[in-house]
């Protein structure tokens, strides 16, 4: 949590957001049925859908209000000011550009482009250890130059996969080669794998942290993948390559 | 001799699932779990019970309690040896034991203090396991009676208490955040009418959001963040010899630990707030009528007692308005109650109608999960805490993974993982601006049960408020929500002073005089 009068400051901007968001909800609700016909019955007001999101929105909107009034009195209008020159001025380069910063864009970049680009195109298992090989790396070498490095790296192979992606590649590749996206994934992860290596390997102490973290971050999907697919019965979000190996030693009949 | 039935059952119960080896291993494997879970800073029971309620979908509804119940055990114990041995509490739970478990540690007494927080916190369980047999059938009784004026005032109550009671900064944060959480049940179609509401044409929203991913993106992908964000480094731990089970300590105590469990089975039966207010409160007041209460803070045994049984007991505690009025006790309970839904179990006044043994059979599982704890906890301690040397670095990651296939796994829905993600990332902007969790979790869960009744009551009367008035339960009801909120404003703080100076003056005149004596020491 933030400090005290950092969090007034904010409560000032969090409290005029939740007003507006509050705002957004009744609109949105005065558009539901109120007197109106839906689905062969005649609405009342005290059994349309909206009853429920106006008083939600209403309340939203009220506390909004009532924060962003509560931390204008408490830092008064010239921290508000500050705030604003604050915002335009280098100061919130400098603070994008800070390590913690750093650390939060390379965690949230990793969840959104696991949850959003590799589980749905792309085996689990690999996507997984890719995942897993990159954070592990990223934080537990506990370098901040070290995880710029890293984090650039893995920045321009998610472009290349959101380029393959996008560009539509992977159904004509697929037919010349199988398990295309899982090909391009694999070289992805070596050659990470490698740049990780290259830059540690003068560190002793981090060289052993890297083997550590390789082996981890194999090991793991495997464990969890295994239960999950084989134990629970739950097929994977996507099942490619990987699965497909793992499938034919499960099913194989000696 | 429905008592006696009743009683009979039980044992027949505890009985059943002690003498089958598959349900033995799965409740110590749970426990275990729960512990390494509880002890591991960074992570917590109410996110233990969410992963494993992935692994339990395919169980019977039995045997999931009994992996998700041993799993909130343990893991609320399990706090307490990071508190012990690293001055870092493993769960907010254990924060009060780190005050003097820490400096007990410091003295090479940790054996001592883990050994006596074993058995005070299977001591918690079990009053409060207690509790939750006797007091469940006169719930549920009353809760029969409720119509639907009275649920809908008593899911707002249970927001705004929560809202109240965890906000570890402005109430009004907590207030917002409850709100928050109704707006999300709101999503999908309404349960009337089935009209589509805030569901922008996309089908998957349509049967609204989904409890468990919501829960999983609220409490686990916030932790995440914030533990490596912060560089979360894991201290020395403190070295401990053999774990005695303090059985002197324990009889010399029983009328605090009695005091002390009351604290917790009371504040984990009031919606949404958690084991660590109770051990908070439990502490407060054990120094207060402590005889020497300089010695809290140093590595006082009553202090570790005190705060142990309490956050137990919270446990039990959280079961009573879950199992009886469909109302969480606490944020794991709220979890429990997803994994509940999950397996076709309604909570609420016609559990023992639709279920007539359901309660009997949690509280032979709360039972045998406190002794399967006490006995991880005596004889397998020291290598439960060797977990503690795993770095915060590698965990983590595989914390996330879980995270997510864990969501994935209930229902087999990608579009769960794109749920639980942007709630994940939300929360862990509201957590820094000071917005507490908890209430929004609990809006999310009650939200249908608040619109619905709402509806349901307007109907019946017509569109008149006024049975909110004639009802006796609903009006004390809603006269407790208009004290809630107004309570919090120092307009009517000074005129309660007031009245109280004129009711009572010299009660008036002592409260006068306690600050100026605080200052003066």
């Amino acid at each position: 949590m933030l400090e005290k009068d950092k969090l007034r400051k904010t409560d000032i901007y969090s409290g005029a957001a939740i007003c507006l968001f509050g705002l957004w909800i009744i609109v949105q609700s005065l558009q539901m049925p109120m007197k109106d016909s839906w689905g062969g019955v005649q609405n009342v007001w005290y059994v349309s859908p909206a009853i429920f999101p106006l008083f939600v929105g209403c309340m939203i909107m009220l506390l909004g209000a009532l924060l962003c009034r509560t931390a204008l009195k408490i830092v008064g209008f010239n921290a508000f000011r500050e705030t604003v020159r604050w915002l335009l001025s280098k100061a919130l380069l400098q603070f994008f550009n800070s390590i913690p910063n750093l650390r939060f864009y390379t965690i949230v970049v990793l969840f959104l482009s696991f949850v959003f680009l590799t589980i749905p195109r792309i085996d689990f298992f690999l996507s997984a250890f890719l995942f897993l090989t990159v954070f592990i790396t990223s934080f537990y070498f506990d370098d901040a130059a070290i995880l710029k490095k890293l984090f650039f790296f893995y920045l321009a192979g998610i472009m290349v996969l959101i380029l393959y992606f996008a560009l539509g590649l992977n159904d004509p590749l697929s037919k010349v080669v199988p398990f295309p996206a899982d090909m391009l994934t694999i070289c992805f992860i070596v050659s990470y794998s490698i740049f990780a290596w290259l830059l540690v390997r003068s560190n002793p102490v981090l060289r052993k942290k890297y083997r550590t973290a390789m082996i981890v971050a194999f090991v793991s999907p495997f464990a969890v993948g295994m239960i999950f697919k084989y134990f629970l019965l739950v097929p994977m979000p996507f099942e490619g390559l990987v699965v497909a190996v793992t499938d034919y030693f499960w099913y194989l009949e000696f | 001799m429905v008592i006696f039935e009743r009683i009979g059952f039980y044992f027949q119960t505890v009985f059943h699932i002690a003498s089958d080896p598959v349900h033995i291993a799965l409740l110590f494997g749970s426990v275990i779990l729960g512990i390494i879970f509880g002890a591991m800073p960074g992570l917590t029971s109410t996110l233990g019970v969410a992963l494993l309620t992935a692994l339990t979908y395919g169980m019977d509804t039995a045997t999931a309690m009994l992996c998700l119940l041993a799993i909130y055990v343990g893991g609320t114990y399990g706090g307490s040896y990071a508190s012990i041995l690293i001055n870092i509490p493993g769960t907010a739970a254990s924060a009060a034991t780190a005050l003097d478990g820490y400096p007990l540690a410091c003295k090479g007494e940790g054996g001592r203090a883990i050994g006596l927080t074993t058995t005070a916190s299977a001591i918690g369980t079990i009053i409060s396991m207690l509790f939750l047999v006797s007091i469940s059938p006169l719930i549920s009784f009353f809760a029969l009676q409720f119509t639907s004026f009275e649920f809908f005032l008593l899911a707002f109550f249970g927001i705004l208490i929560s809202g109240t009671l965890t906000s570890p900064d402005l109430v009004i944060k907590g207030w917002i955040s409850g709100f928050l959480g109704l707006f999300l049940a709101c999503v999908g179609r309404d349960l009337l009418q089935y009209y589509p509401r805030f569901t922008f044409g996309i089908p998957e929203l349509d049967s609204g959001v989904e409890v468990v991913p919501v829960l999983i993106g609220a409490f686990g992908i916030p932790q995440i963040i914030q533990v490596l964000k912060d560089q979360f480094q894991m201290g020395e731990t403190q070295k401990f010899q053999r774990i005695l089970p303090e059985f002197g300590t324990i009889v010399r105590n029983i009328p605090k630990i009695i005091k002390s469990a009351l604290i917790g089975v009371g504040i984990g039966a009031v919606p949404g707030i958690g084991e660590d207010i109770a051990a908070w409160v439990s502490y407060g007041a054990a120094k207060n009528a402590s005889k020497h209460p300089e010695r809290f803070g140093t590595g006082e045994y009553t202090a570790v007692l005190s705060t142990e049984v309490a956050n137990n007991a919270c446990v039990g505690g959280a079961m009573i308005p879950l199992l009886n009025l469909g109302i969480p006790g606490s944020p794991p309970a709220a979890m429990l109650l997803g994994a509940l839904m999950l397996h076709g179990v309604t909570p609420g006044p016609m559990i023992n109608f639709e279920h007539p043994n359901f309660i009997i059979e949690v509280a032979a599982i709360l039972l045998l999960a406190s002794l399967a704890m006490w006995v991880v906890g005596m004889l397998l301690a020291k290598q439960v805490v060797k977990v503690l040397r795993i770095p915060t670095q590698i965990f983590m990651p595989i914390i996330g993974v879980l995270c997510i296939i864990g969501s994935y796994a209930l229902g087999m829905n990608i579009y769960n993982l794109y749920l639980m993600l942007p709630v994940g990332i939300i929360s862990y902007f509201l957590i820094e601006m000071g917005y507490p969790i908890a209430p929004l979790v609990i809006g999310v869960i009650l939200g249908p049960m608040a619109d619905e009744n709402l509806r349901r009551a307007l109907m019946v009367s017509q569109g008149s408020f006024m049975p909110v008035f004639t009802r006796p339960v609903a009006l004390v009801l809603f006269l407790i929500i208009v004290w809630t909120v107004l309570s919090q404003f120092p307009l009517f703080k000074n005129y309660k002073n007031k009245i109280v100076a004129k009711i009572f003056p010299r009660r008036a005149a002592k409260a006068a005089l306690l600050p100026k004596r605080s200052e003066e020491e």
